[in-house]
This record gives C-alpha cells, sequence and structure tokens, in this order.
C-alpha cells in the first residue's frame, strides 16, 4: 500500500470531496480516500500493483476534477 | 425535440411555483398594513421572524442548500430516472422520443423528510436555546459572528482568497461515508432517509438560520422558524434543480454568483444589525446619521418641536416600521423619563433595547413604557434599537 496527495485545485464546495471520496467504492486497489475541499487535494491510500497513477487522474477526471500530483 | 411531441412542464416545478405564489399570497395578506379583514395576533412579531426565515429561504436558502445537498437530491432522483428510461425503452422500442422522468414523487418524498429533519432539529436547538439566557448583547455577538460567517462564506464562493474556504464546515470523515454509501441505495425509502440525512451537510444560510432558532429559546418557536425557513427553501431547490438539468452547469454557475451576492450582502445585513444591537457608533445606520447631519436636523426638523410631556419626559413613538423621532434631543446632567408609546405596534421594533444601559423590554402593543433614563454628559449619545438590530434611534444629550 502507499499513499499519495494530488492536487484538486477545482473543488468548489465540501460536495466535491464527498464526490472524490466516492471513488473509494468504484476503483479497484483504493484502501481510502481523504478529500478536502479546504486545503484543495485528495489524500489517497493504494495497491500500487492494482492501480497507477495515471488511472487515478483518469478516475477523478470522470469525476469533473483535474488531478495533479503533489511531489 | 421531435414535432410531434408536446413541450411539457415538469409537474413538480408547477406544483413548487403554486406554492411560492399562495405563501406570498398569504404573507400578502397577512402583512397587509392597515388591515381590518384580519385580525393579527399579538404575537405577530413573531410571524414576521417567520415570514423573514421563509423568505430568506426562498430568495438565497434554497441556492445554497442546493450547492451543498444536490448531491443527495441527484441520488435520490437517479434510480428513480434509470427506472423511467428502461421502462420507456422496453415500451417503446421503435420510437426515439424521450421519457418523462415520473419524479415527482421521489422529489417530494425528500423535501417532505427534509422538512421534517429539519423542523426537529428546529425544535431541538430551541430546546437548548432555553437553557441558555442570551441577553441583547450576546444576541448581538451571535449576529455578528453570524455576519461574519455569512461574509466569509460569499467571498469563499467568489473565490477571493484560500483562507475563506475555512468558512465551509466539512462533515467529519464518518459522516461522508455514511451518506455517500446510503446514497448508493435504491429502494424507495431512499429519498426519504437522503432527505432526513441533509441535515448533517447544512450549507452556510441553514447554519446561520440554526443559530438563529437557537438563539429563539423556544421549542415551538424553534421548530417554526426553521420549518419557515426550509420550507422557503423547497420550491427553489426545485426549480432550480430543474433548470439546472435543462440548461446545464453555464446556468448554475451564473446562480452561485447570484447566491454569493445576496449572501454577501445579508452578511452585512445581519453584521450591521449586530453592530446597532451593542449600540455601536460604526454601525451603518449610527454612521450615517452622524455622517450626514442635514438627515438628522432634517428629520429633527420634521419631526419638531419635540413632543414633551407635563413633567419634562420625551416621548417616544413606537411603531411598526420604527421609531419615531429618530432623533430624541436631551437636556445633559439630568435624569428624565422616556416615554415609550406604542398603538397597535406588532413589529419587533416592540423588542425596545437601550444597549449602553443594558435596558431590554418586551413593550405592550398598546399602551405606555416608562423608563428612567440616568444623567449623560453633554455630547454623549444613546443609541436605541429593536431586538433585532432592524429599527434604530438615538438620544443626543445637549
Amino acid at each position: 500500500m502507499i499513499k499519495k496527495t494530488f492536487q484538486i485545485p477545482d473543488m468548489t464546495c465540501s460536495n466535491c470531496a464527498m464526490k472524490l471520496e466516492s471513488l473509494e467504492d468504484t476503483l479497484e486497489g483504493v484502501k481510502e480516500i481523504n478529500a478536502s475541499y479546504h486545503r484543495l487535494e485528495m489524500v489517497i491510500e493504494y495497491d500500487e500493483s492494482k492501480l497507477t497513477d495515471e488511472q487515478i487522474v483518469a478516475a477523478v477526471k470522470k469525476k469533473g476534477y483535474q488531478a495533479v500530483l503533489k511531489q | 425535440m421531435p414535432k410531434n411531441q408536446k413541450p411539457s412542464v415538469d409537474p413538480v416545478v408547477i406544483v413548487m411555483l403554486g406554492i411560492v405564489f399562495v405563501a406570498i399570497a398569504v404573507a400578502m395578506i397577512a402583512f397587509q398594513p392597515e388591515s381590518n379583514s384580519i385580525n393579527i395576533p399579538a404575537n405577530s412579531g413573531t410571524l414576521s421572524q417567520l415570514f423573514v426565515a421563509f423568505v430568506t429561504g426562498l430568495t438565497t436558502g434554497g441556492l445554497s442548500c442546493l450547492a451543498v445537498q444536490g448531491g443527495l437530491l441527484a441520488s435520490s432522483l437517479a434510480h428513480q430516472i434509470e427506472q423511467d428510461y428502461v421502462e420507456h425503452a422496453a415500451k417503446h422500442k421503435k420510437t426515439k422520443t424521450n421519457p418523462r422522468s415520473n419524479s415527482a414523487l421521489p422529489i417530494s418524498l425528500f423535501l417532505i423528510a427534509k422538512l421534517v429533519a429539519y423542523t426537529l432539529l428546529g425544535a431541538l436547538l430551541g430546546w437548548l436555546g432555553s437553557f441558555l439566557t442570551l441577553s441583547p448583547m450576546t444576541r448581538a455577538f451571535l449576529m455578528i459572528a453570524i455576519g461574519i460567517f455569512m461574509i466569509g462564506n460569499a467571498l469563499r464562493m467568489f473565490n477571493v482568497h484560500p483562507i475563506f474556504r475555512y468558512f465551509s464546515i466539512e462533515p467529519p470523515k464518518f459522516i461522508r461515508r455514511f451518506i455517500r454509501r446510503t446514497a448508493q441505495g435504491t429502494d424507495t425509502a431512499t429519498p426519504i432517509f437522503l432527505g432526513l440525512l441533509t441535515v448533517f451537510i447544512p450549507c452556510g444560510i441553514t447554519q446561520a438560520m440554526m443559530a438563529t432558532a437557537l438563539g429563539t429559546g423556544s421549542i415551538v418557536m424553534g421548530a417554526a422558524l426553521m420549518f419557515a425557513f426550509t420550507l422557503g427553501t423547497s420550491p427553489v431547490f426545485f426549480i432550480i434543480a430543474y433548470l439546472t438539468t435543462e440548461l446545464g452547469s453555464r446556468l448554475e454557475k451564473f446562480f452561485m454568483r447570484f447566491v454569493a451576492v445576496v449572501v454577501l450582502i445579508l452578511g452585512f445585513v445581519t453584521l450591521d444589525g449586530g453592530l446597532n444591537l451593542m449600540g455601536s457608533p460604526l454601525s451603518l445606520q449610527n454612521l450615517t446619521r452622524n455622517l450626514i447631519p442635514s438627515e438628522s436636523s432634517a428629520s429633527a426638523q420634521a419631526d419638531s418641536p419635540q413632543p414633551i410631556v407635563a413633567d419634562g419626559g420625551l416621548i417616544l413613538e413606537v411603531q411598526n416600521n420604527g421609531y419615531f423621532p429618530k432623533t430624541l434631543k436631551a437636556p445633559a446632567g439630568q435624569d428624565f423619563t422616556l416615554n415609550l408609546i406604542t398603538e397597535n405596534t406588532y413589529s419587533c421594533a416592540r423588542d425596545f433595547v437601550i444597549p449602553a444601559l443594558n435596558y431590554y423590554e418586551l413593550l405592550p402593543d398598546t399602551g405606555t413604557v416608562q423608563v428612567n433614563i440616568p444623567a449623560q454628559k453633554a455630547g454623549s449619545t444613546l443609541f436605541f434599537t429593536c431586538s433585532m438590530g432592524m429599527y434604530t434611534g438615538q438620544i443626543v444629550f445637549e
């Protein structure tokens, strides 16, 4: 398991955080997602063997947001 | 839209517009000035508070709540809409008409559940508030805090600075997860349950109204206030949800800008009310009264000669639309009596406050109440206001 933080600059309210956290239920390999509208970021804990950064970015894009990996 | 298909309007929109018009009509009748046909009860100051709550819901609450709770409503409707499409596809395999979604039932269930939940929440807050004695000064601080909260939320919506994002309250992770997982359910009870869950994700304006319900210190009043507010939000909630679905996200953005402007204005009004209730000379009403002498002198001239009773006391008329004269002149260095005269006065002007003297009195709707004003220094000013900080005036000592 690995934990990474993505910046989500276009969140507009706390409901956006809930939308992003719903990826917990649909994205295979995800253990937990904590999204914060206050910090405009999403911390995701996932299994590297089942999921890549690119897949995460694509899944976030499907929800209507841009995700940028925080270095 | 195919030519053979008649343009139709969602019945929900018609029902909700109907509710809005009926509510406005009832309000106009109830608040008709000089109305002899309806006996306004003695506690119609309460009625006006409920009316304000309803209008707040109708104008800004619905839009603001939609931004936060729209996801839950969408989840309530998703299954119904999906089912309608499946049924329509099965019945009309060869035609390409769009199915009308039978969204009236889940929307109504969601709305009723939300109304019940917030009414109960209002009762709970009112009950909790009954244990707290809110002095005018405490209420002033509460109003100032609510005003700042609303202004911060408006600036957050305008994306002025990242710091304003902290004016948005994020529910804890376990509540977010619970709501999300419940929203995935597809049984008919889902809209009801999701409507009840909206109490956990109140929007900024709802939170402000919740604080007001707490301030009432009464179960009935707290419940009534939240009921009126939530009822007000409901039609707008539905109409905007409908328009957003029909016209797309551009309109949604426009409405959010509109909400931000209205919240900003209401925030300043609430803040100003709090300052009035504190007796601050920095409130907009007190500042403009002092900074524009022509206004005060004009009103003084219009009101002159200043009414004085036999014992040298001053008279202040407490009317439904404020206090007259707005500026009283009193001799410095000596006590005097201020006679507060009401005559069929039912507005919040009855709740008379002199913040600097820590004086608060709910005046009778008709009658005279005497207040002993202790000697004040020459050049000083005593501000007075209603308990909501709406109507104000001052006594200038010379």
